[in-house]
């Protein structure tokens, strides 16, 4: 593939988030105008104020303008992060969400390579394993993983290891790398066992799938050793639908660290959104969706450029043009 | 042309799915007792699931209260009974609308093409392309908590994946044969998506509404677990497990009934789910 | 030099404690540089006897008996001592190219690998490259060490695996149909690439084949195998002169001849039975013409009857002269009746289809499947489409039954502007579907798994006569016009074989009772005998009800046997057309040339003038 064709591949794919960017930004605006009750009120969240409070709001968040008008200002604030303060702290919205934001980047990372290497790995073996009673119990965890929220995981991590058994802290986010990734790892395992399980189902199947084809029968025909029949064949080919459903696990991620994050009492900008929702606070609701809707998307495209990369029959039909 | 015949071995490996008849057993055991709990939670539970006995207190289990009392002295047994009700009601209603939505515009999709599947498809991309969890997080908080908006916002969230599955499998049988024949014949349009395709495309669609189920109720009481859909207090699994997390070193059994409910639960439909669809699709083995 | 010795092998099968025999009792001897062939329908196990040499049986199947390779015992080898005999000593190519091949590793990549495993000492990189781009060159392919499988055609592919199937230089290839999956041309170049190779490399080779005549051209000996046993063994050349059993006498009369029309294709009844229905007998009795109570009582070995023949008739002495005669009589070519002349039914002007690429993807290239297409078919007159993959042969029958909108030209049908079915008004859409219907390939998707062949007939006479009383009766008549009991009508279509599948398709495109069929490969997924058993029963309709087809196909021997004239496709345009016998006999434009020098036939030099 040329570098031309990935170029203007990812241009293809940016000018075509840009749009989705957009839909969502007006779906992300209207929500001061779904919630219950007028704009001004939502905003006053039903303090009784005077008038001339009354008109600072209205002036504040431009609800005097015509409402494609409003649109248009919030979106032109929104382009240069400035998305309001908060009603409920008065912060910057943008402040508080990058505040927060270094929390939920070491435990979605954490999370996501404790997922990506255990499921990996549980799913190759029990492919391998295929009927055995290995392969019995990998897909019995999955099948657990995949039921079981990450609240609940996280509940009954806190109570084996927290509390019967006192290996892990309770709560807290700890202080320096070290410290925090001993306080992380309870949540970050809740965090990964939904994500791990589904990693193991696609794993699993892939090899299975892969290893069934004619061109394993092929390889081994050749006398290829095992090792390289796996390598090369079965896992290579098993990983294409693993990588396609990145942003999948993402969207799994994202949702689960903000439960994780309220399970652990942890600072996080998830628990920042389940805050702000619970209290109202649109300015907040606001900047976090959009920022949190850009990263999904960006994610999107990282997954569709790394599969480019791995599957050559993709890269031929798409940058081909 | 003439190959040995080879691929049904192979594929039974690939569909095989390790599970002993015990733990299926169990799991229908399972669905069975929740579904049983959900209309007679009434008459089985000992205690009221809302009564608080200030008197007693938050306990451990002991021989009066089986799994002990919350902080404002409840009766956790009893809560967890009620529980079953929402933990069936919601995920019900979503798996059945998803089935009928998904089957509609996947059918419609598939089997007609052209503008309407454009359209279709653009808002199920739509969908996929966002974290459907978070979005039923904003939409139910700013909307205004309830049960039934949260029920509808995740039937409107799921049914796109539905949607996106029996349009696949719909264009498949699009193209074989026995579709095309009836084409020709001349069989309406109607006719050949519902008799024809319908019922071949029921091996997937049937067991992906028991998988719809689990997902639903973990997301239900998700939603409920962050404050959003049911009322403080309320006796649902999620909600208890929030009320009483902090209670773990106190009564741990009010955190820990509700959660291992939600994923019993879960795990029990995702088997049965399993199990129907390996049936199914023995049946239609031969195509 | 023996170097293979297959000894007693037996098959089995075991899915959820269910026990299938698979091959019975198999015996196989090859000496160096020898090429043997196995032949045999769907069915016969071949496939898992290929398998099975190489220790390669899917799992849930496993063999017993004996393999000795070079003196050595290859059944219950360890995997890592048979991984050394593989490709080196012995190599397999499969039957399907699209799918041998990794979809993810460079066409090189597949050739270096296995050097890299065999290679004694230090080779470099780049010698390495330099050997797999030798052995490229010698299948015949000059460019394509660094493309993927994907960019490549089916019969490059092939020659790619070939290449890897030999990059460990083995002394035995076993090659599993390579060639039945690619077009007649493809077919016969790639037999001819295999053939040489065998030669250059005196190497000994096993060519597993449902085609007796592929069988002699490249073989110089032929097992016939049937329900797992093996029934009779030969010289190509004698085989051919004389079979000795009557199921090859069966196969070799089934196979429709492409150099005359016979009046009826010596079909054989019934189907292939499964090993285990037949274990304590012959397993061709129920089939056989000439079947005695002493066929039934025991099964028969194989014995020699003259110096390297042998067969499994246990009666081969008493019918041997009947045997004869039968063919004899068979093989009496029968004149073809002059065309009448008839009214025009289709006419298709300058047709036209462009496929675009897949919508939203402006990568994928428009494909053009017809360019420009005329042709005509009169009332009960039988025509043949004739062409290989991508000659757009299907695209026209499909325009012509509504399935594809034309992109540009004319087709009229009964008077009809059909080109757009969809602009059409709903009268005359219903009548056009009472003049042409459509028959097709798989005769396992043809038929909607889960309705029984009564309701799938119910549904299409209802369509057009809602008020019928007599359904039931009708479904029997239906199921009696294509030779099937009426009891099939509560069956489902899992409890039927291909040929009875594909008798009920026919079946329904009966029950609107049009004028003309089209046939599109109607016939190419069934096995020999079955194929005549359909192709005698079009022809018996063709006689009873007036009823004419449009002959979808790209087999030459089949299209002779039951149509009148022939056109001749080539890239989405007619290069020919005539009358079949004079297309076929002298051919005039250089495709059809081509297409004709391919026809199998059953001598060695068929494969010499490629």
């Amino acid at each position: 593939m040329s570098v031309r064709g990935l170029a203007l591949f990812v241009l293809r794919r940016l000018a075509a988030l840009a749009v989705l960017l957009m839909i969502i930004s007006f779906g992300v605006f209207s929500l001061l105008y779904l919630a219950p009750g007028s704009a001004e009120q939502v905003l006053l969240q039903g303090r009784a104020v005077d008038a001339a409070t009354r008109n600072e709001i209205r002036e504040a968040f431009n609800l005097n303008e015509p409402f494609l008008q409003q649109y248009r200002l919030w979106v032109s604030g929104a382009i240069r992060l400035d998305f309001g303060e908060s009603i409920r702290t008065g912060e910057p919205v943008l402040n508080a969400i990058l505040n927060r934001m270094g929390l939920t980047i070491f435990l979605g990372l954490y999370g996501f390579i404790v997922a990506m290497v255990a499921g990996l790995s549980l799913g190759i073996l029990a492919a391998v394993k295929s009927r055995t009673s290995v392969d019995r119990g990998i897909v019995m965890f999955s099948i657990v993983g995949a039921s079981a929220p990450p609240f609940v995981t996280g509940v009954f991590l806190l109570y084996l290891f927290a509390v019967l058994l006192g290996w892990f802290p309770a709560f807290g986010q700890g202080e320096g790398f070290a410290d925090r990734f001993w306080h992380l790892t309870l949540p970050a395992l809740a965090l990964a066992f939904g994500g791990a399980a589904l990693v193991v189902r696609l794993t699993r199947a892939g090899m299975i799938g892969a290893l069934d084809q004619d061109f394993v029968t092929f390889a081994r025909a050749r006398g290829l050793s095992p090792r390289r029949v796996l390598r090369a064949y079965a896992l290579r080919n098993a990983l294409i639908p693993v990588v396609n459903a990145g942003a999948l696990m993402l969207a799994f991620m994202l949702t689960g660290a903000a439960l994780v994050e309220v399970t652990f009492a942890l600072p996080g900008i998830g628990a920042l959104l389940v805050e702000s929702v619970n209290f109202r606070d649109l300015p907040m609701v606001q900047g976090l969706s959009m920022v949190l809707a850009t990263v999904v998307i960006l994610v999107n495209l990282a997954t569709d450029v790394i599969y480019l990369f791995i599957d050559p029959r993709i890269s031929y039909s798409e940058t081909t043009a | 042309m003439s190959g040995d015949a080879i691929p049904t071995i192979g594929r039974g490996r690939m569909r095989w799915i390790p599970r002993t008849p015990f733990t299926l057993a169990f799991s229908f055991l399972v669905v069975g007792v929740v579904v049983l709990l959900a209309f007679a939670a009434p008459f089985v539970a000992p205690r009221d699931p809302q009564a608080q006995n200030l008197v007693v207190g938050l306990t451990t289990p002991n021989s009066e209260f089986w799994f002990g009392t919350d902080a404002v002295g409840r009766d956790v047994f009893s809560r967890t009974i009620f529980g079953a009700r929402g933990a069936l009601i919601g995920p019900v209603l979503i798996a059945l609308g998803a089935f009928v939505i998904g089957n509609v515009l996947g059918l419609l999709a598939g089997y007609k093409g052209g503008l309407l599947d454009a359209a279709i498809m653009r808002w199920v991309d739509l969908m996929f392309a966002l974290p459907g969890l978070l979005v039923a997080i904003v939409l139910v908080g700013v909307l205004g908590s309830s049960y039934a908006l949260a029920v509808i916002v995740l039937l409107v969230l799921t049914s796109p994946f539905d949607t996106r599955i029996i349009r696949g499998a719909t264009l498949e049988q699009r193209s074989l044969p026995y579709v095309e024949a009836a084409r020709t014949l001349g069989v309406p349009a109607p006719r050949i998506m519902f008799r024809h395709i319908f019922p071949n495309i029921l091996p997937i669609t049937l067991p992906n509404a028991f998988l719809n189920f689990a997902f639903s109720l973990v997301a239900l009481s998700a939603l409920s677990f962050l404050g959003l859909g049911v009322g403080p207090g309320s006796a649902e699994w999620g909600r208890m497990l929030a009320e009483s997390r902090l209670l773990l070193f106190d009564n741990p059994m009010a955190a820990l009934a509700p959660g291992g409910m939600i994923v019993l639960t879960a795990a029990s439909m995702n088997l049965v789910g399993d199990w129907l669809y390996e049936r199914l699709a023995d049946r239609g083995r031969a195509r | 030099m023996r170097v293979l010795e297959v000894h007693g092998v037996t098959i089995e099968s075991r899915i959820g404690g269910h026990r299938r025999t698979i091959v019975r009792e198999f015996d196989l001897s090859l000496d160096a540089g020898e090429t043997v062939g196995i032949v045999g329908e769907s069915g016969s196990g071949k496939s898992m006897t290929a398998r099975a040499v190489i220790g390669l049986l899917p799992p849930g199947v496993s063999a017993r008996g004996s393999v000795t390779y070079d003196g050595r015992e290859l059944i219950g080898l360890p995997e890592r001592e048979l991984g050394g005999v593989r490709g080196s000593q012995i190599g397999l190519i499969l039957q399907d190219p699209f799918t041998m091949l990794n979809p993810l590793l460079r066409c090189g990549r597949h050739i270096t690998e296995v050097l890299e495993r065999f290679e004694g000492g230090r080779v470099s990189r780049r010698a390495r490259r330099a050997e797999a781009t030798r052995r490229l060159a010698e299948v015949g392919i000059a460019d394509a060490i660094d493309r993927y499988p994907f960019e490549l055609s089916g019969g490059m592919r092939q020659r790619v695996a070939i290449a890897a199937a030999l990059a460990g230089d083995p002394k035995i290839l076993i090659a599993d149909e390579p060639s039945t999956a690619l077009d007649a041309t493809t077919q016969k170049e790639l037999l001819a690439l295999l053939k040489s190779l065998q030669e250059a490399r005196s190497m000994g080779l096993v060519l597993i084949t449902h085609d007796l005549r592929v069988a002699f051209a490249v073989c110089d000996r032929v097992c016939v195998l049937y329900a797992g046993s093996l029934l009779e063994v030969g010289a190509g050349a004698a085989l051919e002169a004389e079979p000795l059993h009557p199921y090859t006498l069966g196969l070799l009369l089934s196979e429709p001849p492409g150099d005359r029309r016979l009046a009826e294709l010596a079909s054989i009844p019934g189907a292939v039975p499964s090993p285990d229905d037949v274990a304590q007998m012959c397993p061709f009795t129920p089939r056989c013409r000439w079947a005695a109570p002493v066929c039934g009582a025991g099964r028969p070995p194989l014995a020699l009857v003259s110096p390297g023949r042998s067969t499994a008739c246990v009666r081969i002495h008493e019918i041997r002269e009947s045997m004869r005669e039968t063919r004899v009589v068979v093989e009496q070519p029968a004149p073809i009746r002059p065309a009448r002349p008839a009214s025009r039914l289709i006419e298709v002007e300058q047709v036209e289809k462009v496929f675009e690429g897949a919508v939203g993807r402006r990568g994928g290239a428009a494909v053009v499947a017809l360019a420009g297409v005329s042709l005509e078919v009169g009332a009960h007159e039988s025509v043949g489409l004739v062409g290989e993959s991508g000659s757009g042969k299907t695209t026209l029958g499909r325009c012509l039954v509504g399935l594809e909108t034309p992109s540009a030209g004319r087709i009229t049908i009964d008077g009809i502007q059909a080109a757009d079915y969809a602009a059409l008004s709903s009268g005359d859409r219903r009548r056009l579907r009472r003049v042409v219907q459509i028959i097709f390939q798989d005769p396992y998707s043809s038929l909607n798994p889960v309705r029984s062949v009564g309701t799938t007939l119910r549904e299409a006479i209802t369509l057009y006569e809602p008020r019928s009383r007599r359904v039931g009766e009708e479904v029997e008549a239906l199921l009696a016009k294509v030779g099937l009991p009426g009891s099939y009508a509560a069956r489902k279509p899992v409890a039927l074989s291909g040929g009875e599948r594909q008798r009920v398709a026919i079946a329904r495109a009966l029950a609107v009772k049009p004028r003309l069929i089209i046939c599109d490969e109607a016939v190419s997924a069934l096995d020999v005998s079955v194929q005549a058993q359909i192709l005698n029963l079009l022809k018996t309709l063709r006689a009873d009800l007036g009823i004419g087809y449009l002959f979808i196909t790209h087999d030459l021997p089949v299209v002779r046997q039951v149509v009148d004239r022939i056109y001749v496709l080539h890239r989405g345009a007619v290069v020919e057309s005539g009358p079949v016998d004079a297309v076929i006999d002298a051919p005039q434009h250089p495709y059809t040339v081509k297409l004709v020098e391919s026809m199998p036939r059953s001598s060695p030099d068929w494969l010499r003038d490629a």
